[in-house]
């Protein structure tokens, strides 16, 4: 604005200079000691951890980082997610950088955690106040406004009165009122500072400065990890292990914005950038807080629920593998949106993709080092009345082994994902239904099979008197085969062998590559078929054909692949580059069509498959969790909550079935039919009424009316119907909104076609308002899963139930009325909540161990219906929608 | 200026009829005359629906004032007039329509084909197959095109699918898709949609959506389509389109059209009925004649522009 500080600022600003780099380093170091502070908070990693721990902790995290970054890399070189912002790269570069650097550092000087995060916070302190003296003196080009703002002034101020009523009352004691003055002086100061000077000054060294006295009160240890402040007029107290991270994340939080600012040149593109990290790192910090609940109850309890769970790091990566095409898919860049690379949006789209990275470098991390990842944690229980205290782990293991069934789930996901996307490809924007790919697949497979062994059976295993079991089924297996492997390797010799550039030679092969790689599917298919039928494994040498033949295939797709995703990179034309496109998902399908084929070998004839150290076999890498088992009395290990589990589940489902119908019909009845007068109201308010009765009052009528008409005894039955009249008003209120908001416009147009009014609530109102019926029964659902007093009444207090609840199995056909009975509905019955309760807060039997477990069980239990609904919500939205 | 000149002639009419008999007996006597002149109006063809001194109050509101006018058979039929003057309330009417209202009393005789529709034994179904309706924001269900059109037979029984239907022997499948082109051809939608008859409806253009709506009253074999100012939400091609679409459809269908536009009316119909304020029918004639040579001199003032 004023004349002195006008300076010439270009349109575009392709390269960055070290003045940018040195800040996006310092950015990426603040994400770093956020994060670094989020993980000390919640007690990750002990802040006096030092040397070799430490540096095993960082490293854990580095390989979270690079994963990361490394994989957000790869998709957008292959322009699946473009990346073109200069500061989104320098920032995940700086991210990598200081990740390294401090890991090292961790390894190499034997400092602790707290130290580490004191120097990190000084360093980053250092760096803004250089990057804003630089700004300040015109060595670099910026545009910075007059001032910094009352806003950010007043903030400072505030920090200031904090910072120095600390300082003051730790150097003059909180007795004599000087410190009064030193907390006054140091907030009109540093707000002084912040207004007053030019607003690349006014952002940065207020900032360096508070952000240095944090970082320095920690590395030098005046807050340790061991201080603590008892002040007298409270009964508790401050101590080091909470205040530390609390600094950390201030002081991140604090240069973070700083940085940013400096980044983007001060002005109002600084602001922006300040404000879009600050805003970021603060939505991580509420949802840190939020998830804290979940987070307590899981750490409290996951290890015991999830004792004896194993798995092989190989296989949990395979099972990555479709999760890691929907992140893709999600992150992709939607077309005709130009700017949705900018900001919050990028941020978002690309942290779920980060985050299967990160997990699937931890899992590469285990496979290569070959150390096993474990949760260790300890629990005590009784064995014949004497405490013993166990041992145990769930682990990853580096077991480099495959499940055959766990290789042939997702590999056969990802093959029909990538059939659907070459489909779509090809017809150009509509994209092939679900149950057009199954119309199109399944009957062929069918029929193949059918055929196959329909030509086996027919010949039978000695045609014309020749053993087709011995040397010609191995023959004629064999020849499948290697005509298989023929045919795939026909694509990658067509694009290596033609002319012109790389992408023109794919596309004049786009022949050879549907031929390779559907051709070779098919061979490949047969001969697995008839190896099963005619009973041979044809091996040469020491190699399987089949499986072999498998992999090769899978190998020679990923390589055509590959060389047409480079093509893709370097071909600019439209047209060519979806062409490409559809070699790429071609390629995709078939490497995954190998891989299931691979799997099906190996889960059919038993016979474990291994490659370069890499096996497929069918049993032996994962091992399930105890607390999928029922409770084993007075043994050395106190079994599982199965019964809990089981009970739980049947509680909701049958209250679900109870209420839902009732709630819906009398909601139509309110909405649609009765006349909106003093009756419509009068139900409302006493829907409302009962919505807010508590919920042991449900319970003592339910012990009192319906136990006794029930055959006296607490039951299932029982329960299912009290947590149904429990959930029926909040049904009714939210399916009466659904209904309401349903457009008349729907109702006039199917009232003018002559069609009634009930045969239009049914095919056009109902429809319309599921996805609003349907967010009721999550609420619902979710209120009533975890309800217990109600329980403790009417279900009966069966703890550690030896056996589960069998509901289906116990239909039972009688000569007399009702015809129908079911035992299993009228006797008690276990359930999650009345576990957790009798177990953690009644004391009876178990241990509080198991009580944590059966908790975290039943969150567990609570988000699968909560994620049910949400995706039968999203199923019916889209139906409205888009079909 | 002319506007609030020519306003206050208006209430003074208007007023006169009303309240004032003595003050303006000309008036009075003029408009009787009017009437006199179109009550005998004798339209070539035979009549499809006859209403006679159709009353219609919306609680006390007296929305339209003894309506009486016949509709020709397979001929387009404009109603036009101010905002507020009754013309959406009478073509309402005459598919019962209103009797989704419940504030609206009705009392008069409405004779489709000489059978009276207000009959306490009437069957509403029936009647509404028979009279179909389009409204004037377009209002597909948000279903598939397809689904959208079949709607109407499907619910009156005329198309049976699905697993009961094949095991009962009876698959309509294929009368279905003769059906759906059917009707989106008639309504000239057909080359725009026919290679996504499975995406949703509302996925559509707002013109597009319009003809849909058209095409899910043809369905299901209408003898009357009423029309609420069918393209008053619509850009000027889709309303021409509209506008070429009822020209054709006047061939084999009765069609009643409500519109703002006078040129649209001026081009479109065969005769048109003039509506003013306070719900009562002012004049009904040939198209030419309205728009040439009215009886009326409200009716005149409406269509130059002075008034309105």
């Amino acid at each position: 604005m004023s004349e002195g500080y006008a300076t010439e600022t270009t349109l575009v600003n392709a390269e960055s200079n070290v003045y940018d780099r040195g800040l996006d380093a310092a950015i990426g170091l603040s994400v770093l000691t956020f994060a670094l502070g989020m993980v000390t908070l919640v007690d990750a990693v002990p802040l006096s951890a030092s040397g070799a721990a430490l540096g095993e902790s960082l490293g854990l995290i580095l390989a979270v980082v690079v994963g990361g970054v490394g994989i957000v890399g790869v998709s957008s070189w292959a322009n699946v997610t473009p990346v073109e912002s200069q500061r989104v790269r320098g920032i995940a570069l700086g991210l990598v950088v200081s990740t390294l650097g401090l890991t090292v550092l961790a390894y190499a000087v034997p400092v602790t955690l707290a130290t580490l995060l004191g120097l990190t916070l000084v360093v980053e302190a250092v760096a803004v106040a250089v990057a804003g003296v630089a700004s300040r003196v015109e060595t670099v080009d910026t545009s910075p406004n007059t001032s910094a703002g009352l806003l950010a002034g007043v903030v400072f101020g505030a920090l200031g009165l904090t910072l120095g009523a600390a300082i003051g009352g730790s150097l003059v004691g909180f007795d004599s009122p000087a410190w009064v003055a030193v907390a006054l002086g140091a907030g009109l100061v540093l707000s002084a500072l912040t207004v007053l000077p030019r607003e690349d000054v006014g952002s940065t060294i207020p900032a360096a400065l508070v952000v240095g006295t944090l970082g320095l009160t920690i590395a030098t240890a005046v807050v340790g990890v061991g201080w603590q402040w008892n002040p007298q007029s409270l009964s508790g107290g401050f101590t080091g292990g909470a205040v530390i991270p609390i600094f950390v994340l201030v002081g991140a939080i604090l240069s973070s914005w700083s940085a940013a600012k400096c980044r983007a040149g001060f002005g109002a593109r600084g602001r922006e950038f300040g404000a879009f990290l600050v805003i970021n790192l603060n939505v991580f910090l509420m949802v840190a807080v939020m998830a804290t609940i979940v987070v307590f109850v899981t750490v409290k309890g996951v290890g015991y629920a999830l004792h004896g769970f194993t798995i092989g790091a190989l296989s949990a990566l395979v099972l990555l593998a479709p999760l890691l095409v929907v992140v893709v898919n999600a992150a992709r860049t939607p077309a005709g949106t130009d700017d949705w690379h900018t900001g919050a949006r990028q941020l978002f789209r690309l942290l779920p993709l980060a985050a299967v990275g990160s997990v699937a470098a931890v899992l590469l991390s285990v496979l290569v080092t070959g150390d096993r990842l474990a949760y260790p944690f300890t629990y005590s229980v009784q064995v014949n009345r004497a405490q013993q205290s166990l041992d145990t782990a769930i682990a990853v293991t580096p077991e480099p082994t495959v499940g055959s069934l766990l290789l042939v789930a997702p590999a056969l996901l990802l093959s029909v994902y990538f059939f659907r996307t070459y489909g779509s490809l090809r017809n150009v924007g509509s994209r092939v239904g679900w149950a057009e790919t199954i119309r199109q697949t399944l009957p062929l497979a069918v029929a193949g099979t059918v055929a196959l062994t329909g030509l086996f059976l027919l010949v039978g295993p000695r045609p014309l008197g020749l053993p087709l079991g011995g040397t010609l089924g191995v023959a004629v297996v064999v020849l499948a085969a290697v005509a298989a492997v023929v045919l795939a390797a026909l694509p990658l010799a067509g694009v290596l062998a033609g002319e012109g550039t790389l992408a023109d030679r794919a596309q004049d092969r786009a022949t050879l590559f549907t031929l390779g790689v559907f051709g070779s599917l098919a061979l490949l298919t047969s001969a697995l078929f008839l190896q099963a039928t005619a009973t041979v494994t044809p091996s040469v040498g020491p190699v399987n054909v089949v499986p072999g033949v498998a992999l090769a295939g899978a190998v020679a797709a990923s390589a055509a692949t590959a060389l047409v995703a480079y093509a893709k990179r370097q071909s600019g034309e439209t047209l060519q580059r979806r062409l490409l496109g559809e070699e790429i998902a071609l390629g995709l399908t078939g490497v995954a069509g190998f891989l299931t084929l691979l799997g099906l070998h190996v889960a059919v004839t038993k016979v474990s498959f291994t490659v370069l150290g890499v096996s497929v076999a069918n049993a032996g890498t994962l091992s399930w969790p105890m607390t999928m088992q029922t409770y084993i009395p007075l043994g050395t290990e106190p079994g599982g909550i199965l019964p809990a589990v089981v009970g739980t589940v049947w509680l909701v489902t049958g209250a679900t079935l109870f209420a839902v119908p009732l709630g819906v019909g009398a909601a139509v009845f309110l909405t649609e039919y009765a006349e909106q007068g003093r009756f419509t109201a009068l139900v409302e308010i006493a829907t409302n009424a009962l919505w807010s009765t508590p919920s042991i009052v449900f319970g003592l009528f339910g012990a009192a009316f319906l136990i006794p008409r029930l055959g006296g005894d607490e039951s299932l039955l029982a329960g299912m119907l009290v947590l149904g009249f429990m959930l029926l008003p909040l049904v009714l209120i939210t399916s009466r909104e659904a209904v309401k908001s349903v457009p008349d416009e729907y109702r006039d147009a199917s009232a003018a076609l002559g069609v009634s009014q009930w045969e239009t609530i049914k095919s056009v109102v109902l429809p319309a308002a599921m996805p609003g019926v349907i967010t009721g029964v999550i609420l619902g659902v979710g209120r009533i899963a975890g309800e217990t007093a109600p329980l403790i009444l009417v279900l009966g207090s069966t703890l550690n139930a030896t056996e589960s609840a069998q509901v289906l199995d116990g239909f039972r056909f009688t000569a007399q009325p009702p015809f129908v009975a079911n035992d299993a509905l009228l006797s008690a019955s276990a359930s999650l909540p009345t576990q957790v309760w009798a177990v953690i807060a009644a004391g009876v039997s178990g241990s509080p161990s198991m009580g944590w477990a059966s908790a975290f069980v039943l969150l567990l239990v609570v988000l699968t219906f909560y994620a049910v609904g949400i995706t039968a919500r999203t199923y019916f939205r889209r139906k409205l929608t888009h079909e | 200026m002319s506007n609030a000149l020519n306003d206050s002639e208006t209430k003074q009419t208007t007023e006169g009829t009303d309240t004032q008999p003595t003050s303006t007996t000309t008036a009075g006597e003029t408009e009787e005359r009017v009437r006199e002149a179109w009550t005998d109006y004798d339209f070539a063809g035979d009549p499809k629906l006859s209403v006679e001194d159709l009353n219609v109050w919306y609680g006390d509101d007296h929305a339209l004032k003894d309506v009486s006018m016949a509709i020709p058979e397979n001929s387009v039929t404009a109603l036009i007039g101010p905002s507020g003057c009754g013309k959406s309330t009478y073509l309402r009417c005459l598919n019962r329509m209103n009797d989704r209202i419940k504030a609206a009393r009705i009392d008069g005789s409405v004779e489709l084909d000489g059978t009276e529709i207000y009959d306490p034994n009437a069957n509403l179904v029936e009647l509404r197959k028979r009279i179909g309706m389009v409204f004037q924001s377009p209002n597909p269900f948000p279903k598939s095109i397809r689904e959208n059109i079949s709607y109407g037979p499907r619910k009156h029984g005329d198309i049976e699918k699905g697993l009961l239907a094949r095991l009962f022997g009876r698959d309509d499948t294929a009368e279905e898709d003769e059906l759906v082109e059917r009707s989106l051809k008639q309504a000239a939608l057909w080359d725009e949609v026919n290679d996504r008859l499975d995406d949703n409806a509302l996925g559509l253009s707002g013109g597009q959506q319009q003809r849909l709506c058209i095409a899910r009253c043809l369905a299901v074999d209408p003898e009357v389509i009423l029309m609420d100012e069918p393209a008053s939400a619509l850009d000027p091609i889709a309303t021409s389109k509209i506008e070429d679409l009822v020209e054709e459809l006047s061939e084999e269908y009765t069609v009643v059209i409500v519109t703002h536009n006078m040129q649209q009316a001026a081009r479109i119909s065969d005769q048109t009925a003039v509506f003013l304020t306070g719900g009562e029918l002012v004049e009904y004639d040939d198209t030419d004649k309205i728009f040439e040579n009215p009886e009326s001199q409200r009716v005149e003032d409406y269509i130059t522009g002075k008034f309105g």
